[in-house]
């Protein structure tokens, strides 16, 4: 619902993301301020920061897959790995970062079909335990391999990338690529809520039977929303191999899965404003706590960090639940309760 | 003018006797307070920050240099300790980071060289980063070489070919590296020992009679479980249910002192744990006075306890020899990793935690002769095993 006063006079006006004056100014005002974070914080928040935006990428590949197409999917962070893998190799080659990045996506995107196979004949939990396989086959075929390939048990260095000769690897400076990275993301989307593949995944999630009537090929869009889904994961992976400059299995597990999948479902599912919301609402809580601990365990000699450590888990496990007991539509409806109730100020909300 | 003499004199003399001030450096560690290490994080940051306040006071003001140790929880998480290193390197300036284990290793060790501050590690080293020039080191050597001291022994005791049975986890890199290290040794020694069977099993597992029933088809005479502490248990159920006594071999991380937790230590008895430092019940350990005499935090003495406490006096020790070197006020990354190398450190000075030990850019771990000492249980109690360290066989990098 927009303000009394607001009209549009052609369709693509009223088709923008930002359709108002107000909402561009809050996003430029947001961008401003991710820009400004090195400037404003320490390389603690940077760092915290550049986590945050690959998370953003990750989770942004699960809402595709589950939010919009309905496909559960708790190996995201293998697909992320396979991203990983794919640019520590391409890095190690010589490859340059522009090559390497959609490399790293289309091979996980390929990767991910193999598991987007079985959804021609399960869904649902059944969908869930085929993609189980692929978190679990994950560290299997880079231990199979042979260790010149992917650095089996070892790992994979990997050098950051570079632009013109200029490293990226410092953390102001890849803090930026990866918030350029996320804003590309972020447009891409939004806009893919719009298109004609996005409302087409959104018919197959809200019912398969009545897409297939209508003339939507099912089966090759459950497909697509797979490889949609794990070109964002890819891109993630080429990140995290980049940030962490070495790439081994254990950086990859269904821990790591769950917790997007966590993310996604505490954001809300089925918006784009759900991933952002819960990769921040989740990172703040774990990031905050987490300070709170240290400096309780710092200031106080005799607390015991297994314990005020133990705490914070209990203490996010309460935020999360809390979270989805009073907003079970995830974060996402929240904002758009909000959001709304501003704009028709004074006016009460429905 | 005489009076003026006296006190130009008396205020000379008072300036010269004026301790001088000391210069401070920052040592950073890390910690793993939530992450699976947690429960013996307490003990194992004792064991640093006690070290350091005896070494500043006994030590440290006589050199005009003081140790301030900052603590990380880096959760035991690679993307964690990348993201919070910068910070270290920019809030801290540390002239050696304490490392805890193979993430530390993983992320840190291509970045080490460029930023100039050595690591050093309390947790056994791994082969898969055996490579020179690094800036990485831990006081200790491979968990292969660890074993290979006790398994030396083991065989000279027994006589003939001692029969090695493994048990491991395929999906723990670190885990899978101390059996191939160990293979490595029994291809070194053929006629001594031979790895007659591995057995893959799950980190933590519920039950391992079927795999050890396997095992013991093929006659180990040790069975070697350096993974967790669930497989060490697991094993000793096994062998129970099956009626049959074979030595199990641990480590540290997974040793005796984390089964006796919660572990009926009668079902142990005849186990063995090896490393390369005093174990904490030695009769006469120097280090364990001094920590129990200055105790910070709240941690206990044990073995975790006496491995950091030994970190921590190592990296004192080459703290002592870059200040002799280069000056209290001009210590550096550069001239602690110069330091470490340039100088050996004596199991004196070392004050009988460790034994006489010394670095080259060869590898991450001490050169030349190394040595281990082990516990083991007898009557269902962890026991010294002797006073002496033993000598590992010297085998080449697998």
């Amino acid at each position: 619902m927009l303000p009394t006063g607001i009209q549009f006079s052609t369709y693509s006006g009223e088709a923008g993301i930002l359709r108002t004056t107000r909402a561009r100014i809050g996003v430029l005002l947001l961008i401003a301020l991710a820009l400004a974070v090195p400037w404003l914080s320490g390389p603690y928040l940077v760092g915290i920061g550049t986590q945050m935006f690959i998370s953003l990428i990750a989770v942004y590949g699960l809402h595709v897959t589950v939010g919009m197409a309905g496909q559960i999917n708790i190996a995201q962070s293998a697909f992320v790995g396979v991203g990983a893998f794919a640019a520590a190799k391409c890095s190690g080659l010589g490859l340059p970062f522009w090559a390497v990045l959609p490399i790293s996506a289309v091979a996980t995107g390929l990767v991910s079909v193999l598991f987007a196979l079985p959804a021609a004949r399960v869904k649902g939990f059944y969908l869930a335990l085929t993609t189980l396989a692929a978190q679990v086959l994950f560290p299997i075929v880079i231990l199979g391999a042979p260790q010149e390939w992917l650095g089996g048990l070892v790992g994979l260095a990997v050098e950051p990338p570079s632009i013109a000769g200029y490293s990226l690897g410092a953390p102001t400076p890849f803090y930026y690529f990866t918030l350029g990275l996320v804003l590309l993301a972020t447009c891409a989307i939004f806009n893919l809520h719009r298109s004609r593949f996005g409302r087409a995944l959104k018919a197959v999630r809200d019912n398969d039977v009545a897409a297939e009537v209508m003339g939507i090929p099912v089966l090759r869009y459950k497909i697509l929303a797979f490889f949609a889904g794990s070109l964002f994961a890819g891109v993630a992976g080429a990140c995290m191999a980049w940030f962490v400059q070495f790439v081994t299995i254990e950086s990859f597990t269904l821990f790591a899965s769950v917790w997007y999948l966590g993310m996604l479902i505490v954001g809300g599912v089925g918006s784009p404003v759900g991933a952002i919301l819960g990769v921040l609402f989740i990172t703040t809580i774990q990031e905050g706590l987490h300070e709170v601990a240290t400096t309780v365990m710092r200031s106080q000699s005799h607390a015991v960090g297994g314990a005020v450590f133990a705490t914070t888990n209990i203490v996010l496990g309460v935020c999360i639940l809390l979270a989805l007991i009073f907003e079970p539509r995830g974060l996402a409806h929240r904002w758009s309760v909000l959001r709304t109730a501003f704009q028709i100020w004074p006016f009460p909300r429905q | 003018m005489t009076i003026r003499a006296t006190i130009a004199a008396a205020a000379l003399l008072a300036a010269v006797s004026l301790p001088a001030w000391a210069t401070d450096y920052t040592m950073t560690a890390s910690a793993d307070f939530s992450g699976p290490f947690a429960d013996v994080m307490p003990n194992a940051m004792s064991g640093i920050e006690t070290v350091a306040a005896w070494w500043n006071k006994d030590v440290g003001a006589k050199l005009g240099v003081k140790v301030n140790i900052k603590i990380y929880d880096m959760r035991y998480d690679a993307a964690v300790i990348a993201r919070t290193w910068p910070t270290i390197l920019s809030r801290d300036q540390p002239i050696m980071h304490l490392g805890f284990g193979s993430p530390d290793l993983t992320t840190l060790m291509t970045r080490l060289p460029n930023d100039k501050v050595p690591m050093l590690i309390g947790t056994a080293m791994v082969g898969m980063v055996w490579k020179p020039m690094g800036w990485h080191f831990s006081i200790r050597p491979t968990y292969s070489h660890e074993f290979a001291g006790l398994l030396d022994k083991l065989q000279k005791q027994r006589g003939g070919k001692l029969r090695i049975g493994a048990v491991s986890t395929q999906t723990a890199a670190g885990f899978v590296d101390q059996v191939k290290g160990v293979e490595k040794l029994a291809a070194t020694y053929p006629d001594r020992f031979e790895v007659v069977d591995t057995q893959w099993v799950a980190t933590s597992p519920v039950s391992m009679t079927s795999s050890i029933r396997a095992m013991l088809e093929k006659k180990p005479d040790v069975i070697l479980v350096g993974g967790t502490t669930a497989q060490v248990t697991a094993t000793a159920s096994a062998l129970e249910e099956l009626n049959v006594k074979v030595p199990i071999i641990t480590s540290t991380h997974n040793g005796l002192s984390e089964v006796a937790k919660g572990f009926d230590m009668k079902k142990m008895n005849g186990a063995y744990s090896a490393f390369s430092f005093a174990p904490d019940n030695q009769a006469k350990l120097p280090l364990r006075d001094i920590y129990e005499a200055n105790k910070v935090g709240n941690g206990q003495w044990g073995i975790i306890t006496a491995q950091s406490a030994a970190q921590a006096l190592l990296a004192a020790r080459v703290l002592e020899k870059a200040v002799a070197k280069v000056g209290k006020d001009k210590v550096t990354g550069q001239a602690m990793y110069d330091a470490l190398l340039a100088n050996k450190f004596t199991e004196q000075e070392l004050l009988g935690v460790l034994p006489d030990l010394a670095f080259d850019n060869t590898a991450p771990f001490p050169v030349g002769a190394i040595k281990v000492k082990a516990q083991v249980v007898m009557d269902g109690k962890i026991q010294p095993l002797g006073d002496e360290w033993l000598p590992v066989p010297a085998f080449e990098k697998w």
